[in-house]
């Protein structure tokens, strides 16, 4: 019956529908059901969800039947469960009843019908979630707990408070995911065992009716499980230390509390004694340290210290610490630092330090003795320089680098046992630069002005240089030689050379030129040693040039007074002087001492007379003064001309020496008169032996003549008839100077050598008609060889035989170098 | 190396001892009679030849620990037992410092006796030590030596200091000698850890109250 009214009201509202549909406004869209509920089985509520509301406002209104009977109802409250619901009181409800309930929506076009829902009270049934859950911790018996309360859903209807609920709990640590649910049973409190300590924990709760569902879980609520709790662990003694050798201190480290509240005790025996003491005071030196004042110091004993943690949970002890204090004193740094800058009496900087032991240190009683390190580096620097200092109360510091920062630290231990203070705070000292700029200044002042005053030196020198040492030394003219052809030098052309100077046919060329080169080379060293202006002939060349023109220019070489000009050696040997001169010579004006020697080489071949003459004019031409001389010159060359091809003798090896080495000369040699024809014949007469000899002495350097640095030679001055010969040496010195001027052009001159007698006596000849052309072979020997320096070198040969004479007034000649006789052998 | 340095040391330092034994012939300054050092050398040199003595000690025991005591737990045994702790000398600064001058002379002089006849026994006994360095036999006999020289010296400056007559020899006797020959290597090596720990603190102590007696007599206690 109740279906026909549903269907038959269903049927209006379709029609009502279409209608709708025509005017753009419809009835109701068909609410729905959502649920219904009963809290605790005597009352229950039914909520709907409305359908569309067709454009217009809509009435709901709910219906319902029971099953047992066929009436219908409409809802007593539409109010007391909020909108959209129908609570049904106590009165409206029946456990034991079906009930079959419609909502139906109604506005101005029509209305719709909901489904219809059947409602067993019984089977509807949800309590609400349980409330004022609280959560408690509690330990008791080394187990941490839960305790969790909570009150059972609030209702409407105070009355039905009978009502009996099943709770459900359920819990998990926060971080996870899973729940694990108990059961509780119709308490309101559970207590929940086994948690992990140290874990927070999420705690819910719902609650079932004997029937019905269960409610929703109830809001969580969280806790922290307390740690676990346990007794202490071992603390450990870090250290003992004495800063001043009459107190101590020792520190322990804690280790984990078992979460609760733990005492430390520090215990302690000394060595002999039975009883065992506590820490006299554990305040002074800080938390965890225990402090003996010098009362509860001894020293030469060994204590033995535990350290004993406590608390509720039980104790544990510490291994034990033996300590004698005499061996853990580490005093304070050093205080009072003082860095003080001094200057030396060189004004060179040095850094001393001062400071004094740490203020609890007694060292005055010689209780404890201190020693003391510091250690500094520059600020920029890396590694420090450390330096012991032992028992001083101060230091200094040289050889700092100025201009640079330190940092100086010290610190101190006691003597013999102990350990090093720590460092006291980094002192800062700056080492002036001033000092060594100063220094530095005044050296390059000295050295700018010094460098000056030889600039204008030199430059004053080269001004007037030539004046001045024409007035310190005199000019030496160069030995001008007749008898060598500079053309035919300068030509090159050395067989030719060879030739005319008589090398060909006798010896053979070979020979000549080996020997040449071995003279060559003594020559050589007899250059550097004498010739230090080798490597600056031109210089010389000039000067020379000049004093030649003016002089004579046939200078011989020893005369004194032609002693150079001068040489850059202050030593310059007058030999050296001439050698000097007339290389000048050859290389400048050259050509007129070429050309004597080739003049003079001729004449050793051929009948010398034609020759000599030539040559002695060319001379004579070029320097008219000194005709004489030169005519005395070359008669005496002659005489060895003679007396060369006369004889054969051998030769001797003083007069070899003296050809290279003029100091087998230095004997002073006693001028004979008498037999000096005869001896010079005998001595001359050796010539080809003596070359060979000579050449062998060459040779093997070993000869006693060829030892360059005893270079002395003779000087044979005027020798009168009348009077006693003399034969004056000359040595380095310029002794002989004077005497030479002084006598007068009167006397006779000796110009030739006639021999040397017992090594050390010259035997002069006072002749003069023949030329000699010996002394020209040798050079030109040389020159074949070696072109350019032998020109120097057989010049040079050549000048020491050739001077004879030479000097202006016609007194000069009468010397005659010994070395000259040695070309003649050839 | 390190060993041969030391020893090298203990060399030089030696022979600066010696030298400066053989100076410490009286000096007289003009010839006179009875020249003798003064106190304050004879103080001087004493302090200088306790401080090697003692250096050497330390250098002995820190050798014999390193090589023969490491791991077993000597220390703890060593407690209390030197032979010569019935000798009561001060312990702390204040003890040195109250304790009248030739009674803390004759405490010394007490230890060093004391000394004498360990030491000697030391020497020959270390000899037996399994492998012992040369720079451990070499200390021995060098520790026993220069004790002796100290206890010359600290007779001189007692007779020089003391007031009233000389006090009866006091010195401790020492029973160790057996437990230096114990079969057993632990106990034997014991004994000599313990004897050489002695001797370290001994000469440590009239090291320092020479020190101190030094400073109290020689400088007024303003050293």
């Amino acid at each position: 019956m109740k279906q026909r009214f549903i269907s038959s009201a269903q049927i209006i509202l379709q029609l009502a529908l279409t209608t709708v549909g025509l005017t753009g406004q419809t009835y109701p869209g068909k609410p729905k059901i959502i649920r219904c509920r009963s809290l605790e089985k005597e009352t229950f509520s039914c909520w709907w969800k409305p359908g569309s509301d067709g454009g217009l406002p809509n009435n709901y209104t709910l219906f319902y039947s029971k099953d047992s009977e066929e009436k219908i109802y409409e809802c007593p409250d539409y109010l007391t469960s909020g909108p959209n619901s129908c609570y049904f009181d106590k009165n409206h409800t029946n456990p034991w009843t079906t009930y079959i309930i419609t909502v139906m929506a109604r506005n101005e076009i029509g209305s719709n019908s909901s489904d219809p829902q059947h409602v067993d009270i019984t089977s509807i049934v949800q309590p609400d979630a349980p409330v004022n859950l609280s959560l408690e911790t509690n330990t008791s018996a080394n187990m941490s707990y839960l305790w969790a309360k909570w009150s059972p859903p609030p209702l409407a209807d105070a009355s039905s408070n009978l009502l009996v609920y099943h709770y459900e709990l359920r819990l998990k640590p926060e971080e996870k995911e899973e729940w694990e649910t108990v059961s509780v049973g119709m308490q309101t409190h559970y207590e929940v065992t086994s948690l992990q300590a140290g874990v927070k924990y999420v705690v819910q709760v719902r609650c079932i009716l004997d029937l019905g569902e269960w409610s929703e879980w109830s809001s969580e609520r969280s806790i922290q499980i307390p740690k676990e709790r346990l007794p202490p662990e071992k603390p450990t003694i870090i250290k003992c230390r004495s800063p001043e050798k009459e107190t101590f201190t020792c520190w322990w480290k804690p280790a984990s509390d078992g979460g609760l509240l733990t005492n430390h005790t520090l215990l302690y025996s000394k060595e002999g004694e039975e009883k065992v003491y506590e820490c006299p005071d554990y305040k002074t030196a800080g938390p965890n340290s225990c402090y003996f004042d010098k009362k509860h110091t001894s020293f030469w004993t060994i204590y033995n210290i535990t350290v004993r943690a406590t608390n509720e949970m039980g104790s544990n002890v510490s291994d034990p610490h033996y300590v004698d204090v005499t061996y853990i004193v580490q005093p304070d740094p050093p205080v009072n630092i003082t860095l003080e800058l001094k200057k030396s009496i060189k004004r060179k900087p040095y850094l001393v330090l001062t400071w004094s032991p740490p203020p609890l240190a007694d060292v005055r009683s010689g209780w404890l003795t201190l020693e003391y390190e510091l250690r500094l580096k520059p600020e920029e620097g890396e590694e420090w320089e450390t330096i012991f200092v032992g028992q001083q109360t101060q230091c200094k510091m040289f050889s700092l680098n100025p201009g640079k920062r330190y940092i100086v630290q010290i610190h101190c231990k006691p003597d013999h046992h102990g350990l090093w203070s720590e460092w006291s705070p980094e002192m800062y000292i700056e080492i002036p630069t001033d000092f060594r700029v100063k220094d530095m200044v005044v050296w390059i002042i000295v050295g700018v002005l010094s460098s000056l005053i030889c600039l204008i030196m030199s430059w004053i020198m080269i001004m007037k240089g030539y004046r001045m040492m024409a007035f310190i030394l005199p000019p030496v003219p160069g030995p001008k030689i007749k008898g060598i052809d500079t053309h035919l030098l300068e030509t090159g052309k050395s067989e030719e050379l060879l030739s005319a100077l008589g090398c060909h046919g006798f010896p053979p060329t070979s020979d000549c030129e080996e020997l040449l080169i071995e003279y060559l080379e003594v020559e050589d060293s007899e250059d550097q040693q004498l010739m230090p202006s080798h490597d600056t002939p031109s210089k010389n060349t000039k000067i020379i040039h000049k004093e030649t023109d003016s002089d004579s220019g046939r200078g011989s070489c020893d005369s004194p007074s032609l002693l150079p000009v001068k040489s850059r050696e202050p030593r310059g040997l007058p030999s050296t002087l001439q050698t000097q001169d007339v290389r000048a010579k050859e290389k400048k004006g050259g050509k007129g001492s070429w050309e004597t020697q080739c003049s003079a080489s001729e004449q050793k071949m051929l009948p010398c007379n034609s020759e000599s003459i030539k040559s002695c004019t060319w001379l004579a031409a070029q320097l008219p003064g000194n005709q004489a001389a030169m005519f005395a010159y070359h008669s005496t060359v002659e005489a060895f001309r003679i007396t060369l091809n006369t004889t054969n003798v051998n030769p001797s090896p003083v007069l070899v020496g003296n050809e290279e080495n003029r100091q087998s000369l230095y004997p002073i040699a006693e001028t004979v008169y008498d037999d000096v024809e005869k001896i010079s014949e005998m001595e001359y007469s050796k010539t080809d032996q003596t070359t060979v000899q000579v050449r062998q002495n060459q040779q093997n350097d070993k000869s006693p003549f060829l030892n360059p640095k005893l270079m002395d030679y003779v000087e044979v001055h005027k020798v009168r008839q009348d009077e006693e010969p003399t034969l004056l040496l000359k040595h380095k010195e310029n002794s002989g100077k004077t005497k030479k001027s002084t006598i007068p052009g009167t006397s006779k001159e000796y110009t030739k050598v006639s021999t040397v007698v017992d090594h050390h006596i010259l035997v002069l000849l006072p002749d003069q008609r023949t030329q000699n052309t010996p002394v020209s072979q040798e050079p030109v020997a040389e020159t074949s060889q070696n072109p350019q320096d032998s020109q120097a070198e057989k010049s040079t040969g050549y000048s020491t035989t050739a001077p004879s004479d030479s000097r202006g007034d016609t007194s000069g000649s009468d010397y005659m170098d010994p070395s000259s006789f040695m070309p003649s052998f050839k | 190396l390190k060993t041969g340095l030391l020893l090298v040391t203990l060399l030089v330092s030696h022979m600066l001892l010696t030298k400066e034994g053989v100076t410490s012939m009286p000096i007289c300054p003009n010839g006179s009679v009875n020249c003798q050092l003064t106190l304050e050398e004879l103080f001087d040199r004493a302090v200088k030849l306790a401080t090697y003595i003692h250096f050497l000690s330390s250098e002995i025991f820190n050798e014999f620990e390193e090589r023969y005591a490491q791991g077993r737990g000597f220390i703890a045994k060593a407690v209390n037992s030197c032979h010569t702790a019935s000798l009561t000398t001060p312990e702390d600064k204040e003890q040195a410092q109250q304790i009248h001058h030739e009674d803390l002379l004759n405490l010394i002089l007490g230890v060093l006796r004391s000394w004498n006849d360990p030491l000697v026994h030391l020497a020959s006994e270390v000899q037996r030590i399994k492998e012992a360095p040369e720079t451990i036999l070499w200390k021995a006999v060098e520790i026993e030596e220069q004790n002796k020289r100290l206890l010359e010296g600290m007779e001189k400056i007692v007779g020089r200091v003391q007031s009233g007559e000389v006090e009866n020899e006091i010195y401790t006797p020492w029973d160790g000698l057996p437990s230096l020959q114990l079969a057993d290597e632990d106990s034997r090596l014991f004994a000599f850890y313990n004897l050489l720990h002695c001797l370290r603190r001994d000469s440590h102590k009239i090291d320092n109250y020479l020190k101190v007696l030094k400073c109290r007599l020689i400088h007024d206690n303003n050293c």
